[in-house]
């Protein structure tokens, strides 16, 4: 049976604001978030199988590509930390106000990053 | 209590559960990730590192199975496709976390 409820409209026909920035790429963020869960996954069970079948993982992840990937994935963890708090938030009734909305947008945006840092500084020196 | 309102709740409630673990798990990797074999096996062989990060990939499974089934639900206009897209995320979504969870219970 063809299923008769309507389709989001396509997101270019938008108008861009903090609130739909915010929003989207709390999808993207959470697709590649599953991404990188999958990759740790695989990282995991590699280190079941002896030092030999990790070594190629180790050698990736020490090179400078495998630190910007580290480095994004923080990022990306840093950004839906922050976005599912704001729709926590909101969920509970708070925060829908179009300044309100706007402030905790670039919050989630800015913190992000800052966020990314703080996680990188207590990783690696007080681990 | 309906489908969908099952669906939020849960969404939400993993949601909030994924929060703290993402912090713990993020902290942790980045101090392991670029060391070698034995010091990550060290983090892995603890049974608190076991038991969170076991509860961490089932979460974060859930979670996203829940999330990116909305996004085909928003973007998927044909219903077979988009049966086939969910069924596969949530096998998916069972297959590797136990996968994980049993080889990294043997390390």
């Amino acid at each position: 049976m063809e299923n008769k409820s309507p389709l989001s409209p396509h997101i270019q026909i938008y108008k861009w604001h903090i609130s739909s920035l915010v929003s989207i790429s709390h999808r993207i963020t959470g697709i590649i978030n599953i991404i990188g869960v999958t990759f740790i996954c695989v990282l995991a069970s590699l280190l079941s199988l002896g030092e030999s079948n990790y070594e190629m993982t180790y050698l990736f992840l020490s090179s400078q590509i495998g630190k910007f990937l580290i480095l994004g994935l923080t990022w990306s963890f840093s950004f839906q930390i922050l976005s599912e708090i704001r729709h926590l938030i909101m969920d509970l009734g708070y925060g829908f106000e179009l300044k309100t909305s706007k402030i905790t947008g670039l919050i989630v945006i800015c913190g992000s990053i800052v966020l990314t840092v703080t996680f990188y500084l207590i990783g690696k020196n007080f681990l | 209590m309906i489908n969908a309102t099952k669906k939020w709740i849960f969404l939400k409630i993993s949601g909030a559960l994924l929060v703290p673990l993402m912090i713990w798990f993020i902290i942790n990797f980045i101090a392991i990730y670029d060391q070698d074999f034995n010091a990550v096996k060290i983090f892995f062989t603890s049974s608190v590192s076991k038991f969170l990060f076991s509860i961490f990939i089932i979460n974060a499974y859930f979670f996203s199975a829940l999330s990116i089934s909305e996004v085909f639900e928003d973007y998927i206009k044909n219903d077979k496709i988009k049966n086939v897209a969910n069924k596969l995320l949530f096998a998916s979504g069972v297959v590797i976390p136990s996968i994980t969870i049993i080889l990294i219970s043997t390390i």
